[in-house]
């Protein structure tokens, strides 16, 4: 009995989650309403699959004196990144940062 | 016995990682991350703690109480990820995990014995934002208190994929084999639940032990 009340517990959870699982406002959302700028950079990402990998590239961006905010889109495996006025990275710099972190960089476009 | 003594250790001085096989957490994080790892099951208590200078390698400390076994294991630990593949929409892993240290019994003929003590083994996975596949081993060598192989495999689903900051859930199925216990085939069906820095996992084995792994990643 006590079993099957675990199991009927953990799996009402499960399926509750999604209820619950929109967050606040994040970092990300509130970068949803930046508005781009010349000279930011949209990057293709492989082995975005999951928070943790967006949370890892939030983290090394967020010690580039250039970079504002970065946003991570799971869905499109994009990375937005929003540079602070009259500053930037160049192409080489970003490609180091993604691949040292882990991850590949398939292309790199500049919002002109 | 004596004579496994040398390659076990040797094998850990090479390799120089950490197997935990029960969390199947990333066993190394992003550059400059630090994981905290606690976690218990049918088998053991565990507290890991780790640093990744870069996301190839990982060094830490690990403590486990054997609660069966009646021994302690104190171990520096060092994980290394020997490929990734990065596709568009997956990825797949395989890492070394070695560790080296001193294991104390509090039991039996080896009763207040300390043996120096090492583990090592592999561990793969591969996962998409719906699928997770893991597989790894361990062998752990304890001088004369204990030696003993253990390998297990998990497979995952996610019922719903969040965005970047949600609560994100999954529903894991584990299999432990471990050939010297008893009951050498434990099952764990377990839920995931992860959010922002926090990882929570919580199931029930087949012979009626909990299973509970708490991961902070800052």
């Amino acid at each position: 009995m006590k079993k099957l009340t675990l199991l009927l517990t953990a799996l009402t959870l499960t399926f509750a989650a999604p209820v619950y699982a929109t967050s606040e406002v994040t970092p990300a959302e509130t970068q949803a309403e930046r508005i781009e700028k010349s000279g930011d950079a949209h990057v293709s990402v492989n082995g975005l699959v999951c928070d943790f990998c967006a949370r890892a590239l939030e983290k090394v961006f967020g010690t580039e004196e250039a970079v504002e905010s970065i946003d991570v889109d799971l869905d499109t495996k994009i990375i937005t990144i929003y540079f602070i006025e009259n500053q930037s990275l160049d192409n080489d710099r970003i490609t180091t940062l993604i691949t040292d972190a882990g991850y590949n960089v398939e292309a790199i476009h500049r919002v002109e | 016995m004596k004579s496994m003594h040398i390659p076990i250790f040797l094998w850990a001085l090479l390799g120089m990682g950490l197997f935990i096989p029960s969390a199947h957490a990333r066993p190394v994080s992003y550059p400059g991350g630090v994981t905290l790892m606690l976690m218990n099951d049918g088998d053991k208590n565990t507290a890991h703690l780790h640093y990744s200078p870069t996301a190839k390698t990982s060094l830490g400390y690990k403590f486990e109480y054997w609660r069966e076994k009646d021994f302690t294991l104190n171990a520096i630990q060092m994980n290394n990820l020997l490929k990734r593949w990065n596709k568009k929409d997956s990825q797949a892993n395989i890492y070394l995990k070695s560790g080296i240290g001193v294991a104390h019994s509090n039991s039996g003929d080896f009763d207040n014995e300390t043996e120096a003590a090492g583990f090592t083994g592999l561990a793969t996975d591969w996962e998409n934002r719906r699928f997770f596949i893991s597989y790894e081993n361990r062998y752990t060598e304890a001088g004369d208190i204990d030696d003993f192989y253990q390998q297990s495999a998990r497979v995952g689903w996610a019922p719903y994929e969040g965005d970047y900051g949600d609560l994100h859930t999954w529903m894991m199925l584990q299999v432990e084999h471990m050939p010297e216990a008893k009951d050498n085939v434990t099952v764990t069906p377990l839920v995931r639940f992860f959010k922002g820095v926090h990882l929570l996992e919580a199931g029930m084995n087949n012979h009626g032990k909990l299973l509970f792994n708490y991961v902070l990643r800052y």
